[in-house]
């Protein structure tokens, strides 16, 4: 299989796979359980497809003569591609029992999440302003009629509507920030564009320098930065579980795959203009998150909430990896991978225990959790406890490079903030763990069937407890070592030009 | 595997495997004891093969996480083979003592997994592994709160575990900062205590990094005024979760401050020593006077424990080889006669339903053997000759003296404080009028004797041949003041 090939399979897999659904879902053949399984063998098969990529660190030049260098293929791209496309089956699959029981998830559904996940792949292989717009547009859209599926809630009415009229407004941005780019680099190329402002002596580059910031405000809108993530728990809480646990795990990566391009590819001579507002933007994050977080009475809410404060986390190693070092890009790689897993865990186990009814889960729901499904109790235990950067979960590893490279660039300051703001997450995450096991159980055991979804709970919080503690030493399976060491080729091959 | 890893996952393991088998009661019982006697078995072994010639001994060593230079290594020394000692002979006799109380899984399985924890974070030389261990240990001791405690346990289990999560971030803070300037210094990361040492910090940034680890080990152990924590967790604790944390937890904390302060801020340490030991000393009066005015028999032994625990931290302190030898083995002695304490007030309560000393009284007329061991044990927590608290304190107080004369004198006054309350306690419970709740009071039955009286003999032994067990402290002891000395000469 040569790598131009594996370039263009998995956006074409995913475009055909979504087309076909779109065509099949018409036909009399169609049943849920075959859109379900057409959509979860191709994000299987593109997976696959694009893990094999991973063996082998390759740089940008790849695809050279394809689309007029629009698209690059490298370590870091098939590294996100292959994020997105785990996060996507493990959602799916998590969520079946979700799913299965809620009759919105039609097939137009399957296709939605096949062209959201289309954009995304799209989004980490761009190298040009342009093409990231359009592949950022494909994804949003996607996901804006995602959390609206369901017409008869209200609150998912409200939802769409405040997500897609302040996601387009939020467009809208990036749009003017590329025009002045462009009005000035005279290209939307990314290669281009750096080459340009290496060039140039900095007072010169008002231009670049305003349009670099206005872009920056689209994403740290995408990642529900505050003040610009107003929308966050509206919309979180408005979506249906498995969504939200896709806008909050998969969908926030994709953007930060981008920003990473953007900013260590092509920024990184501004950096150091633009690492006070990036540590600004954390701090506010962090402390803002914080507070949602805490006052929260509805579990999603709570969770939704809490994903501000990661996004704040990884702000303040985006800061650190202006100033040059490579392992403070991989730490955010590293991070969002560990988040994401715990992320997709938990609202899964949200999404599994709800059933795909429309109740709000409070805390008091989960009362006596432990004693009536112990098993799940536990998973969301290991799930809540990765969150919360728990030793022996991924989590506390990700957290563990991030303030690690925020001390190396010397913001130590910030690191002490952000295990403060991790201090004030231990209570609302263990405030779950305490209605699971201390409380007396308010139902009687339920079987919630479904043991697809089941297993691949289990499976994520085997992957957030193995991310812990693994080594290779054990079996010979990949564990912390190669994790990491992947996430450095992938920031590595952003420099191999 | 070494024998040091499989002391330290054992429990863990076992832990594992019976959450997820769920086997009746009986079984889990039976597995907890033959996984806790294997432990002794090997950590007797241990102790036997410990050539008290050398230091540090039994070393093993996997790379971890390569990156970042972070290791598995483990390896035991004369101060830390004593905390693990008393954590292998104390784990199994808890349950024989309680095993007819607890019919509950859980309280067995997070016994297990404390076990585990304490081994680790004993055993771990390096940072990253230690940290590990440190925060593992809590989710057992706040899974067991909010399950078995008693009272307002969740709100208990909850402040507990805000607490210590804080102390350990601020920790976690430290660590990161000298690994990250061990890299600037040295080309790549490190969390290896051996490696850590060559450091050399600027004095401020060490005595901010000092203060990271030192909030963390204050609140464990905890010294004044981290103690808030304290009266409210110890009253709504299960029994083994008490002597988890006076016994076990609170000691590794005294422990830390010596294994990881004393060796990678070693001059800072010394420079801020008098303040700890005037906050140790006074700790040591206020916690005291605080075990007098409690009318609650677990609360009255928390603040005893404390009081006892900042004589440790001011033995440590003194910087003197016989305060180090005094303070490791009062950290052995106080756990060994701590722990037989509480299980006796467990025994108790479980017999009285009663906690508040008011309501006690005259059981030594009902129930002999109780009363010997109650007092023998109160009084080997005070420190009287023979037992093992007296060999401890003598050499505290003869560093106390070496050190200066008044600090001398007053902790060998501040020790009668422990005498007055404990006799006035002894007093209360087990002499006088017979009260409404122990007039039934039924004598120790076969297996509470068979959990207790080897503890005791065990405190004898201590107390009469302390030569055999200082031995082996002697040489780290040692090795250590030489490095003291290099300092003293400067």
């Amino acid at each position: 299989m040569t790598n131009e090939f594996i370039a263009l399979a998995v956006p074409a897999l995913l475009l055909f796979s979504a087309i076909f659904i779109l065509l099949f879902g018409l036909s009399s053949y169609y049943t849920k359980a075959r859109g379900y399984y057409i959509t979860l063998a191709t994000l299987l098969v593109t997976l696959l497809i694009s893990v094999n990529a991973l063996s082998e660190k390759h740089s940008i030049d790849l695809l050279p003569e394809l689309f007029n260098s629009m698209v690059v293929y490298d370590t870091f791209s098939t590294t996100f591609i292959s994020l997105f496309l785990f996060g996507g089956f493990l959602t799916l699959a998590i969520a079946k029992s979700f799913i299965f029981n809620t009759k919105y998830f039609t097939f137009e559904s399957f296709v939605l999440f096949l062209f959201s996940l289309f954009g995304m792949v799209m989004l980490s292989m761009s190298n040009e302003l342009l093409t990231a717009f359009i592949a950022l547009e494909i994804a949003s859209m996607s996901v804006y009629i995602l959390v609206g599926l369901n017409r008869n809630s209200l609150k998912a009415s409200e939802a769409f509507f405040k997500y897609l009229l302040l996601g387009s407004f939020a467009a809208s941005f990036y749009l003017l920030g590329m025009m002045l780019i462009y009005a000035q680099a005279k290209s939307t190329n990314l290669d281009v564009i750096a080459e340009y402002m290496l060039r140039t002596d900095l007072n010169s580059q008002l231009l670049i320098i305003s349009g670099g910031l206005l872009i920056m405000i689209t994403i740290l809108f995408k990642i529900a930065a505050v003040p610009f993530g107003a929308w966050v728990i509206d919309v979180y809480e408005g979506a249906s579980l498995p969504i939200t646990a896709y806008m909050a795990g998969i969908f926030k990566i994709a953007v930060f795959a981008f920003a990473l391009r953007l900013f260590l590819g092509s920024y990184i001579s501004l950096s150091d203009l633009y690492a006070p507002l990036i540590l600004g933007a954390s701090v506010v994050t962090m402390f803002g998150g914080s507070v949602l977080a805490v006052i929260q009475t509805s579990v999603k809410k709570m969770l939704a909430a809490s994903s501000v404060v990661h996004s704040g986390y990884i702000l303040i190693a985006f800061a650190a990896a202006g100033s040059g070092t490579v392992s403070s890009a991989s730490a955010i790689l590293f991070y969002l991978f560990a988040y994401f897993i715990s992320a997709i865990g938990a609202f899964g186990v949200l999404s599994y225990i709800s059933r795909g009814s429309e109740k709000v889960i409070n805390f008091d729901d989960l009362n006596g959790l432990a004693t009536t499904n112990p098993i799940i109790a536990a998973s969301l235990t290991v799930f809540l406890l990765s969150l919360a950067g728990f030793p022996s979960t991924i989590g506390f590893i990700g957290k563990f490079y991030i303030f690690t490279s925020a001390i190396e660039s010397g913001y130590t300051p910030f690191a002490i903030f952000g295990a403060v703001t991790a201090f004030i997450s231990i209570y609302y995450y263990f405030k779950i763990i305490v209605h699971m096991y201390f409380k007396d159980k308010v139902h009687e055991k339920i079987d919630y069937g479904h043991k697809l979804s089941f297993a691949f709970i289990i499976i994520c919080s085997v992957i957030v407890l193995w991310g812990g503690v693994g080594t290779s030493l054990l079996f010979d399976i990949p564990g912390i070592n190669e994790l990491n060491k992947l996430s450095k080729y992938a920031i590595e091959s952003l420099y191999l030009k | 595997m070494s024998t040091l890893s499989i002391i330290i996952f054992s429990p863990i393991i076992a832990a594992l495997f019976l959450f997820f088998t769920r086997p009746n009661i009986a079984i889990v019982k039976i597995v907890y004891m033959v996984v806790t006697l294997s432990v002794l078995y090997l950590a007797v072994g241990l102790y036997i093969d410990f050539d008290p010639a050398k230091s540090m001994q039994f070393i093993e060593y996997h790379p971890w996480i390569s990156e970042y230079g972070i290791n598995y290594h483990v390896g035991v020394d004369g101060v830390s083979l004593g905390i693990v000692m008393m954590n292998a002979i104390i784990m199994p006799l808890v349950t024989l003592a309680l095993h007819k109380l607890r019919d509950k899984n859980g309280y067995w399985i997070n016994l297990l997994f404390v076990q585990g924890g304490i081994m680790g974070a004993v055993l771990s030389l390096d940072l990253m592994l230690f940290y590990l261990f440190w925060e593992l240990m809590l989710l057992p001791i706040f899974f067991m709160l909010g399950l078995f405690g008693y009272g307002k346990k969740n709100y208990v289990a909850m402040k507990f575990n805000m607490y210590t999560i804080f102390g350990s971030l601020m920790m976690l803070i430290a660590i990161l900062y000298i690994a990250v300037q061990y890299k600037e210094q040295f080309g790549t990361y490190s969390f290896d205590l051996n490696e850590l040492k060559y450091l050399t910090l600027s004095s401020s940034e060490s005595l901010l990094v000092f203060s990271g680890f030192m909030l963390a080990f204050a609140i464990k152990i905890p010294i004044f005024p981290f103690h808030t924590w304290l009266s409210d967790t110890y009253r709504s604790a299960p029994t083994g979760i008490v002597i988890v944390m006076s016994a076990l937890m609170a000691k590794l904390g005294v422990y830390a401050i010596w294994r990881f302060l004393f060796t990678l801020f070693n001059e800072t340490s010394h420079a801020v020593a008098p303040y700890f030991i005037g906050i140790g000393l006074f700790g040591l009066i206020y916690f005291g006077f605080s075990a007098m005015t409690q009318t609650h028999i677990k609360r009255m032994f928390a603040f005893s424990s404390a009081s006892h625990l900042s004589l440790i931290v001011v033995g440590f302190f003194i910087y003197d080889v016989y305060g180090l030898i005094g303070s490791s083995y009062l950290i052995v002695a106080h756990a060994l006669s701590s722990a037989a304490l509480f299980l006796m007030v467990g025994i108790m309560f479980e017999r009285t339903r009663a906690y508040r000393i008011d309501d006690l009284g005259g059981i030594a007329r009902v129930a002999p053997k109780f009363a010997l061991l109650f007092v023998f044990f109160s009084l080997s927590i005070v420190g009287v000759p023979l037992t093992a608290g007296f060999v401890a304190e003598v050499l505290i107080i003869l560093g106390a003296f070496k050190y200066n004369i008044y600090i001398g004198l007053l902790t060998t006054t501040t020790i009668l404080i422990a005498m007055l309350f404990m006799f006035k306690t002894i007093s209360k419970v087990l002499y006088g009028e017979l009260s409404e709740s122990t007039k039934d009071f039924k004598d120790l039955r076969l297996h509470e004797l068979v959990a207790l009286v080897p503890l005791a003999l065990l405190i004898l032994v201590m107390g009469i041949f302390p030569n055999y067990f200082i031995k082996k402290i002697e040489p780290t002891a040692e090795s250590y003041s030489q490095k003291i000395g290099v300092i003293y000469n400067d």
